[in-house]
């Protein structure tokens, strides 16, 4: 397995990398106090084609992998603008639509993808289904040739700068009830939401959705109903990878702030990075910020090889490690930077809510470590 | 228009550069090597004129194999394709001779316009866009800010301290270009995916017609003969307000003549 990059990817991750540093992570801050999107950030890169880079080219894409989309979330979040939508858009949304819609939806939404111009939301959690999907409550029963969606769901994030919300919602399959995926216009009759307040500071808000018996056409379920558990499986491995790619780049974005304050700050008559207290710390973090860019690299090269099951294992753990070494990436920053590093000019507590999500979402260490210990150490399930 | 634009690598400027202690050229094995940051610029001008006018963009590089990795740059930004000049005995070429094998290597291009920085950010002698224009009998329109085109007449806001002078020329012509002149684009990806599929000509000096003498540290009509690293910036002297703060400035600027 070869985790060097192509002249292309790595002329894409310099490309992604300038793009991000024009924008930076003070840009990324002031939106998210204002209460505003980085809209300009994203349709610059929608139109340099970057969101679209795992989108087939006769849609209009770029036609390469998740190693692709991986390095425009990871380069975009170590220049400071971590954008959780680009997990959830092109990552998972259009993946699902690309490997499970019918010909007609993918000429439909993969070219709005392609440029980055379609945002498509993803709601899977309900209140009372949050690890645990098989809970879910949410269903879609016909009505002539629509369907009527009725549910609620719960953190679906940016939905208010998006056109869709793609609904996992259960369909009845003879006498079972089985997920099914439905592309639900964002302000369809009978759709309403309310903003969640979060502790974490981001241009991207989380929402609460009530679905009261919200009609949609018969095209709005992608693929068919057989398609639903599929689909949903396809978009795990591309959200878990393109997520933990986003947590590396943080962390590298943070690390990058503290060593340079480090190196330059003096409190005894020389740099706090000669103190091995200071610096030993960054060190740790340096090196399982790296182990986790290794797992992620591993994990995409397999999904990018149609390797889907071992992808899902690497990207599991790659998805576990970038989450842990980005909590502590960003605590180990804010230590560093002493009294400067809880303000906002410093720009690391900034990251502070975000990375700590990222232990619970999209999917959450204890649910990570029951898939290591189940599919891996063979233990019974626990659960 | 035919245009032909020089692109040189660089060691980064953002990071630390030197130079070799064996022949006191600058240091390429060490440092991280990118487009001069001002033929980003030429680049882009280029491709706007392009856009307007149609035609043509060639991107012209003299520098080591490794300069490779910055023409598939320059060219994922748009241009059509590139000619590198890569010939060991180039190593350690004075502006002269390197002068000398890019204006043979455009008697090969034939091109309306060349577009180039107005500077190198290792070399910073400003002086290549006139030697090409001198040796190819045109004219050189240097240091602007501004480019406009109408047929074959040029124009420029040519840069200067105090504020600008309008030059203007015919085409076949030299124009270096400022950071003032425009915004540099992002390649996009499908730019950076049809990079890899576009003509590259390597040319050596055997191609040109020029011979090996002539260029190289040998052939150099000036060499760097030492070089030692600027000194470390002493600690000044602080001066604490304790009431008499301004007399102590005007003190220091006083025995050091500056007042
Ligand atoms: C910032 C943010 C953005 C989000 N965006 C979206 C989005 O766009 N779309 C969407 O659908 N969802 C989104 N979510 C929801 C997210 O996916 C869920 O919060 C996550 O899956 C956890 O589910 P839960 O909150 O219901 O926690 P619960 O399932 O209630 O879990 C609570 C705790 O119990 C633990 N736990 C539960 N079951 C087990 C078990 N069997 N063994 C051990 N421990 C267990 C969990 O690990 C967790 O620590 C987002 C959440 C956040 C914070
Ligand atoms: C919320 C908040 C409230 C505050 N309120 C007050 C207040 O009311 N009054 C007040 O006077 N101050 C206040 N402070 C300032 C606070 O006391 C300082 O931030 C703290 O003492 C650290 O000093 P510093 O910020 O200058 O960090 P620095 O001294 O610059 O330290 C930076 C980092 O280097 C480490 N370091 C420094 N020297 C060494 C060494 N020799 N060996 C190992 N590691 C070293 C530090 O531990 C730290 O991790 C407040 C700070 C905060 C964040």
């Amino acid at each position: 397995m070869d985790f060097d990059l192509t002249p292309q990817q790595s002329d894409l991750r310099d490309a992604v990398a300038a793009l991000g540093r024009r924008y930076g992570h003070d840009y990324f801050v002031a939106k998210a106090k204002a209460g505003e999107h980085t809209t300009e950030l994203w349709d610059e890169a929608g139109k340099l084609g970057y969101l679209g880079v795992s989108v087939p080219e006769e849609y209009g894409g770029g036609g390469g992998g998740i190693t692709e989309l991986a390095i425009v979330c990871e380069e975009l979040a170590a220049a400071g603008c971590p954008l959780l939508l680009l997990v959830v858009s092109p990552a998972i949304a259009a993946t699902v639509i690309a490997r499970h819609g019918t010909g007609e939806q993918r000429a439909r939404y993969l070219p709005g993808f392609a440029d980055g111009s379609l945002k498509v939301a993803f709601a899977i959690t309900e209140p009372e289904a949050g690890s645990n999907f098989h809970k879910l409550g949410t269903t879609a029963r016909r009505d002539g040739d629509d369907w009527l969606i009725s549910g609620r769901k719960c953190f679906i994030s940016g939905v208010d700068e998006s056109a869709y919300v793609l609904v996992v919602a259960r369909v009845a399959s003879g006498d079972r009830l089985q997920p099914a995926l439905f592309m639900v216009p964002v302000d369809a009759p009978g759709l309403t939401m309310s903003k969640l307040d979060m502790e974490i500071v981001s241009p991207e808000n989380q929402w609460l959705l009530y679905l009261d018996g919200v009609r949609v056409p018969a095209d709005a379920l992608i693929g068919d109903v057989e398609a639903g558990l599929p689909a949903l499986f396809s978009g795990l491995n591309p959200e878990r990878i393109t997520v933990a790619a986003m947590g590396a780049g943080t962390a590298r974005y943070a690390l990058g702030r503290a060593s340079g304050y480090a190196s330059t700050r003096q409190v005894w008559g020389r740099p706090i990075g000669a103190h091995q207290a200071v610096a030993h710390p960054l060190a740790h973090a340096t090196v399982q910020v790296d182990l986790a860019r290794l797992m992620i690299a591993k994990a995409a090269t397999l999904y990018d090889a149609g390797r889907d099951l071992e992808a899902g294992v690497a990207a599991n753990m790659a998805k576990y490690a970038s989450a842990e070494a980005a909590a502590l990436a960003v605590d180990t920053a804010i230590q560093v930077h002493g009294g400067n590093g809880m303000t906002t000019e410093y720009g690391v507590a900034t990251l502070l809510g975000a990375v700590r999500a990222g232990r619970i979402a999209p999917v959450s260490r204890e649910m990570i470590l029951n898939f290591v210990a189940q599919h891996v150490l063979d233990q019974p399930r626990s659960y | 228009m035919n245009i032909v634009v020089l692109v040189k690598q660089v060691p980064d400027s953002g990071a630390e550069r030197n130079l070799r202690t064996d022949d006191n050229t600058v240091d390429r094995g060490s440092a991280s090597n990118v487009i001069n940051e001002m033929d980003e610029y030429a680049i882009e001008e280029a491709l706007r004129i392009q856009e307007a006018h149609g035609g043509e963009v060639t991107i012209l590089t003299m520098g080591p194999s490794g300069a490779a990795e910055s023409i598939r740059k320059a060219l994922s930004m748009g241009p059509d394709k590139a000619v590198h000049v890569v010939d060991d005995a180039l190593h350690g070429s004075c502006a002269l001779a390197t002068s000398k094998v890019l204006a043979a290597a455009l008697g090969t291009l034939n091109a309306d316009l060349v577009l180039c920085g107005a500077e190198s950010t290792d070399g910073r002698v400003q002086v290549l866009p006139h030697m090409l224009a001198e040796r190819l009998g045109v004219a050189a329109l240097t240091g602007a800010r501004k480019l406009t085109i109408d047929g074959s007449a040029l124009t420029i806001e040519r840069q200067t301290d105090e504020g600008y002078e309008v030059v203007t020329a015919q085409t076949p012509a030299v124009v270096s270009v400022w950071d003032t002149i425009n915004e540099p684009r992002y390649p996009s990806f499908k730019g950076i995916m049809a990079a890899k599929k576009k003509p590259v000509q390597a040319l050596s000096l055997g191609d040109l017609g020029v011979a090996p003498s002539e260029v190289g540290l040998d052939g150099a009509s000036s060499a760097v003969v030492e070089h030692s690293k600027r000194p470390p910036r002493s600690g000044g002297q602080k001066v604490t307000d304790e009431g008499e703060g301004g007399v102590k400035l005007v003190e220091f600027l006083a025995t050091e003549k500056f007042v």
